[in-house]
């Protein structure tokens, strides 16, 4: 993923990361290269955060960029502000790597509109669990620092965190490095044109060499891919057969709190939630005439599957859904392990600026070759009921 | 004080439904092989639904004119809500019981046809399985009739003239089969000049050459065909009836704009160059010729000379170059090289001719004739699996492995037909797909060989692919017809009713439905952030209804409400 | 106790526990034909987890619970989708989803008609995250003890404890859970309607005319009512104004949980997210020039102060809200506080009676002519 001709510049370093970033972008405003910044601030209550756009530049002494926990996915609040149009503000969002790669996707499903953003991301060592962050806020931050530190998640991160491989550069348009370097140092490197021309505007020296801290990174890259494959290889013991997804989705109470949460979830009304999808009450109860009983509400494990039918393509594995369950049914455990294998089916890669366009819109007449072996096999596999 | 509900209760405002639910016995076709009284028994006693009334009755044939009258005075005295017919197959029926309703007040799209002949009585031997299919199927139409909506034609107004691109044999033949005093035609041509290709090929009949002259004379004549020569076709948008189409001069950019009701593409096509094979190398000096610049001396000076001046003596007719490449066979191109050789034998008598092949391709009238004739001439024919040249010495192979070389005084190369280089574009305008050889697509080879999945863009002559100038008038002509009846001046077109809508409400305008659209029904609004079908070009397809993952898409007249309830009841 | 006078048309005494004296009658009830179907919770033993389930065969009764302190969903909600079917079905429901569905079949969003419905005296649920860990079974035993005592568990939602409404004597069946049964007079099974008479024919032989006593659960009403007083001191805002309310909903994520598990928020598609709730880029221009900053996605106080204005009245304090906030928002306190208040104006009070018409869909000449 890295590009390694690449090159960044050095920014001087204030304390922490997150300070050598505000004071780049108090430098990008007062240049005027950009109108406004999105960053997170503390709550009034102090144990959360929420997304601000600000161009009030007093206001970003209290924002703070590299943020412990997840309140709200970035890509949403992007969304809120780009679904009808880029506007003609220049505006910096400085956010995790998943929620800008969330807010890529959103752009070819017509949802952000991103000519006048700036998208800006940080190396991410795992985000503190919400609800965990909530009823400790001191303790979160805590955490976090020590995630900082490590370049790795500790077990109060969400879960897709420990195994996640896109949490350093890829191609946003300005990217913050700073994980596993010796020196204290904060790469600012450009990923895209646009992201380049904005950094020569504002007269960056683009001349420093990457390699150290590229070599940083891909070794916690590599713990990740360990992870990943351990993590997939449970979770797909879990799921086997109907029994298995049954037992993982036992407690859910369909409040569709994923489904909100999810950054790629963009319908205004859920299918499974609208009238098209509704039973019969009549049909219903013939239904659970077969059977003896049926649980209610209906179509719980339906809206799941059928999520995933819509959205994996896309999934960036940012773990709100999760964080969001209200019985921790380990969703995005689920979605990651889903989306990993339906994203590869279409050799996808979901998040990327000049991405490819979305598989299930394209017709290839030479398409997925493979699929009638593989039916055939799977066919071989299924045991028989009864 | 006064206390008022600021509404009556809901109960009171309920429709109540009146659904007819008529069985037609088709004689012994249906009620020979079912036990219609129990249906129509177990039909009465439903209580599946409040509030909904059923009438059911049986009629011998509600095709026939007294069972069309019957069921029309049935409709109107009974004042139905819904109407339920168990009888054929919709395609025997659906228009003829829609032509009833649409005698009545009761709207054609709240009535539902029941297939139970060919569905039921048709295939099921057992009589109490057939009844009980029966009666299953009815039931489910029932309740799909009673999720069903009215639906109105809307008529449009169209426009009757036509836009010709290309003023080749193809072009002049449809603008001619076409133009009238209520209809004018708009021909389109890029060149210079009418005539295209076939303005340099000579007689295969005697005359053919006068032909085309004579079509170039009629177009210019016209007065109802307005012709733009040295222009170009630069924006299409619209739907059958209502083209707006920009053409742009190529002498002085200046532009047109025109409107239409359909648009005949006669682009034509070109030739293979033979030196994008690997079996043919020769230079500009050496006597190798297409088979077009042939037919230009041919057509032109009346003879075919060697650059010397000199005629040659011996000539090699190559067949299929570019075949392999291309994967296809021309079809046209055997014939026209027999023609050659004849011509080159009237030229010199003694001339010794060599027809090289991979296979002969002789399907017109008079092929075969020309064959047995050219065998008798002194032409000698031979079939090759592998053949190549070097300037005009030509190795070969032949089927049974013997191989050869000759050299030749003069080489001429039949290459394959290919599509013209702005085909893509043009394609592109007018949202046309293309075949797999890069020609444009039909819609079906049998069933509607002109026409495209545009609905009111045809497609005629060697643009549609390989063929000879008759098979290309006949496209034209095929063209024209279809036009000259389905835009008639002074009538109005019914476009589909059964088509897509999208619920402004529900969509949030991510484009899904409008990429997988094949029909470009479909456009974005960006002024609202939704995107809107154009109910005059959709087909009612569904693509784009299993793209939209929130159900902002409603097929009319196939919901799947309605779907999903037809199947719930019949299957219970 | 603000629940409308019953009329008794007979009971019995109930010899085992409430919840197995209701699966029989539901095993009489489907055996006998006479319902289709009955809707009650579960106990799911290979997944250690409960739900909601549509009963139609009486051998599956046997994973069935009708008296447990859980909620999955408030089973009001999911009766406005199945009670409009023509076939006759008995419901198992607690206090607070039966004055829920009475609030939706006000709004025609279900109807009693087919139903028979069963409710218990509630001594409240126990929030999702005790079911999810698994942990209802070794609570149960000091539950129960509490109930039966009068007491106000500890560990149950906040609403529950909070609650006055818990006898629910307009529903078809009532059955005492406790109470009665510490004053040594044994759990009762109350019958209070002639539809009640009818569907239960031929069950549980001898009826007495034995009435309700209210007294027996004066201690549990004291209970509460005091529980509800310190809820409703703590769910304060000093004041008119923004600032109490951006302490209490400002760390709120936006996700509308609270109002996808509401019985009564039956919108199909809540008004503020449908796009009516887009906003042009000028909107956010016009708010940046004027205040130096907006939060993204906007509108996250907007949405529950509009909720509270739609819903609130009919709000009957079942606790769904809270317990699915991913960030533990008092969603439910907040609602029910406002509710009852704001309903007290029109002595209003939501559940209680189905001919009740909902305060604002009612036009009085002289109305409100205290305020202002």
């Amino acid at each position: 993923m890295t590009d390694t001709e690449r090159k960044g510049a050095v920014l001087p370093v204030a304390k922490e990361p997150g300070d050598t970033v505000l004071d780049f972008l108090r430098m990008a405003m007062t240049k005027e290269a950009a109108d406004a910044v999105i960053l997170p601030m503390k709550v009034p209550s102090g144990d959360s955060y929420a997304w601000i756009l600000m161009n009030d530049i007093s206001l970003l002494d209290d924002a703070v960029p590299i943020v412990p926990t997840m309140p709200v996915q970035g890509a949403k609040a992007l969304r809120s502000l780009t679904r009808k149009g880029p506007g003609n503000l220049k505006v910096i969002a400085v956010m995790r790597p998943c929620e800008i790669r969330a807010a890529m996707e959103l752009s070819k499903l017509g949802q952000v509109h991103s000519e006048n953003l700036i998208l800006a991301t940080y190396d991410c060592p795992g985000a503190v669990q919400l609800q965990k962050y909530v009823d400790d806020p001191a303790g979160g931050d805590e955490r976090f620092s020590g995630m900082l530190k490590k370049g790795n998640p500790d077990d109060s991160a969400k879960s897709v965190c420990h195994y996640c491989e896109n949490f350093s550069i890829f191609d946003s348009d300005i990217h913050f490095g700073y994980l596993g370097l010796s020196e204290k140092e904060v790469l600012l490197v450009p990923g895209s044109g646009k992201g380049t021309e904005f950094l020569e505007e504002l007269g960056l020296d683009l001349k420093k060499d990457l390699s150290s801290w590229e070599k940083g990174i891909e070794e916690i890259r590599a713990d990740r891919v360990k992870t990943r494959k351990n993590s997939f290889e449970e979770t797909e013991i879990q799921l086997r057969d109907i029994d298995g997804l049954l037992s993982v989705f036992a407690n859910c109470i369909g409040c569709h709190n994923c489904q909100s949460a999810c950054p790629i979830c963009y319908c205004r009304l859920c299918y499974f939630d609208s009238e098209t999808a509704e039973q019969d009450p009549d049909a219903l109860i013939t239904a659970a005439e077969k059977r003896g009983g049926i649980s209610l509400p209906v179509d719980r494990i339906m809206f799941h599957t059928g999520r995933m039918a819509h959205m994996s393509l896309s999934c960036v594995s940012c773990g709100q859904c999760s964080d969001a369950c209200p019985v921790s049914i380990p969703v995005a455990d689920v979605f990651s392990y889903v989306a990993d294998q339906t994203q590869n089916t279409f050799e996808y890669i979901a998040g990327l600026n000049d991405g490819d366009p979305l598989p299930l819109r394209q017709f290839r007449k030479a398409e997925l070759p493979g699929v009638h072996e593989l039916v055939k096999d799977a066919d071989a596999e299924v045991p028989s009921h009864e | 004080m006064k206390d008022f509900e600021m509404r009556e209760s809901g109960q009171d405002k309920k429709l109540r439904a009146k659904v007819g639910v008529y069985v037609c016995e088709c004689g012994p076709n249906i009620a020979g092989k079912v036990d219609l009284d129990k249906i129509l028994a177990d039909l009465s006693e439903l209580d599946d639904y409040q509030d909904v009334e059923l009438v059911v009755k049986k009629y011998g044939f509600l095709c026939s004119g007294p069972g069309k009258e019957f069921l029309e005075e049935e409709i109107k005295s009974n004042g139905f809500t819904h109407l339920v017919v168990g009888a054929c197959s919709p395609r025997d029926h659906d228009s003829t019981f829609m032509s009833i309703c649409e005698k009545t007040d009761l709207n054609p799209y709240l009535y539902r046809i029941i297939n139970i002949r060919e569905h039921c009585t048709w295939v099921i031997d057992d009589k109490e399985k057939a009844t009980e299919k029966a009666f299953s199927y009815i039931r489910g139409g029932i309740a799909r009739v009673l999720r069903q909506s009215e639906l109105f034609e809307k008529p449009l107004d169209i426009n009757p003239d036509v836009l010709v691109i290309g003023g080749g044999i193809s072009g002049m033949e449809a603008a001619l089969s076409l133009s009238g005093e209520d209809r004018r035609v708009f021909l389109v041509e890029k060149t210079d000049r009418l005539g295209g290709v076939s303005i340099d090929l000579s007689g295969l009949l005697p005359g053919q050459g006068e032909v085309v002259k004579k079509k170039m004379e009629s177009v210019t004549e016209d007065k109802n065909i307005r012709l733009f020569l040295n222009t170009r076709v630069e924006t299409v948008i619209g739907f059958l009836g209502n083209f707006e189409i920009e053409l742009v001069s190529k002498e002085n950019a200046e532009t047109t704009e025109i409107m239409a009701g359909a648009i005949v593409v006669a682009t034509g096509s070109e030739l293979f160059e033979p030196a994008n094979s690997d079996n043919y190398s020769y230079s500009e000096s050496d006597e190798v010729y297409t088979s077009i610049s042939i037919e230009k001396m041919f057509s032109g000076e009346g003879e075919a000379k060697l650059r010397s001046g000199m005629k040659p003596s011996s000539v090699a007719l190559i067949h299929c170059v570019g075949r392999e490449e291309k994967n296809y066979c021309s079809g046209i191109c055997c014939s026209y090289m027999m023609k050659l050789a004849g011509f080159f034998k009237n030229q010199s008598p003694d001339i010794q001719v060599t027809e090289f092949y991979r296979d002969l391709c002789l399907p017109q009238k008079d092929d075969q004739e020309r064959y047995n004739e050219a065998e008798a001439d002194g032409v000698t024919f031979i079939r090759i699996k592998d053949i190549s040249t070097k300037g005009t010495d030509v190795s070969f192979e032949k089927m049974n492995g013997e191989k050869g070389e000759q050299s030749f005084d003069m080489v001429v190369l039949a290459p394959a037909m290919e599509p013209s280089a702005d085909t893509e574009e043009l394609a592109d305008l007018l949202t046309v797909p293309l075949d797999e050889s890069g020609f444009f697509q039909e819609v079906h080879k049998m069933t509607n060989p002109v026409g495209t999945s545009t609905d009111g863009v045809f497609i005629v002559g060697t643009a549609h692919g390989p063929k000879g100038v008759s098979d290309s008038m006949q496209f034209a002509r095929a063209s024209a017809g279809q036009i000259l009846t389905r835009l008639i001046p002074g009538e109005k077109l019914i476009p589909e009713v059964k088509v897509t809508e999208i619920l402004e409400a529900y969509c949030t305008g991510c484009g899904n439905c409008l990429d997988v659209c094949v029909y470009g029904a479909i456009y974005s609004d960006d002024s609202r952030g939704i995107s809107v079908v154009n109910e005059a070009v959709c087909r009612g397809c569904g693509n784009c209804f299993g793209s939209c993952p929130s159900g902002a898409l409603r097929t009319k007249h196939f919901t799947n409400t309605q779907l999903y309830r037809e199947v719930d009841e019949a299957l219970r | 106790m603000l629940m409308r006078r019953y009329h008794l048309m007979s009971s019995i005494t109930i010899d085992t526990s409430a919840s197995r004296k209701i699966k029989e009658l539901l095993k009489f009830l489907l055996e006998s034909g006479k319902i289709d179907a009955a809707v009650t919770m579960r106990k799911i033993p290979e997944n250690n987890s409960y739900d909601l389930a549509l009963i139609t065969n009486a051998s599956n009764l046997d994973e069935a619970v009708p008296v447990v302190p859980v909620m999955t969903v408030n089973a009001g909600q999911v009766l406005s989708s199945i009670s409009t079917s023509g076939k006759k079905m008995a419901v198992v429901l607690k206090p607070c989803e039966l004055r829920a569905f009475v609030e939706l079949v006000k709004r025609e969003q279900g109807s009693f008609e087919n139903l028979l419905t069963i409710s218990h005296t509630c001594g409240g649920v126990f929030p999702l995250e005790l079911v999810e860990k698994g942990q209802i079974e070794e609570l149960l035993p000091k539950y129960e003890k509490n109930v039966s005592k009068g007491e106000v568990p500890a560990n149950t939602r906040d609403t529950c404890r909070a609650c006055e409404h818990f006898i629910p004597m307009n529903a078809d069946i009532t059955v005492s859970v406790a109470g009665e049964c510490e004053s040594g007079k044994g759990c009762m099974m109350y019958f209070n309607t002639e539809k009640a008479e009818k569907f239960t024919e031929g069950f549980a032989g001898e009826r007495s005319e034995q009435k309700f006593d209210p007294s027996v659960l004066q201690k549990t009403l004291d209970a509460r009512l005091a529980e509800k007083e310190k809820l409703f001191s703590s769910t304060k805002k000093d004041g008119p104004g923004l600032d109490g309310l951006l302490d209490l909903f400002g760390k709120c994520v936006g996700c509308h949980g609270c109002s996808n598990v509401c019985p009564i928020c039956y919108c199909l598609l809540c008004d503020f997210e449908s796009a009516n709730f887009d906003y042009n880029l000028p909107y956010f221009e016009e708010h940046l020039s004027r205040r130096g900053a907006l939060r993204l996605p906007p509108d996250t106080i907007f949405f529950h102060l509009g909720r509270l204005t739609h819903m609130s009245f009919s709000c009957v304090g079942c606790g769904m809200c809270s317990d699915v906030c991913p960030v533990g928002i008092p969603v439910a306190a907040v609602f029910k506080k406002t509710g009852e208040k704001t309903a007290a104006i029109f002595d209003y009070v939501p559940g209680r009676d189905v001919e009740e018409s909902i305060p604002v869909m009612v036009y009085k000449e002289e109305e409100l002519s205290d305020i202002g």
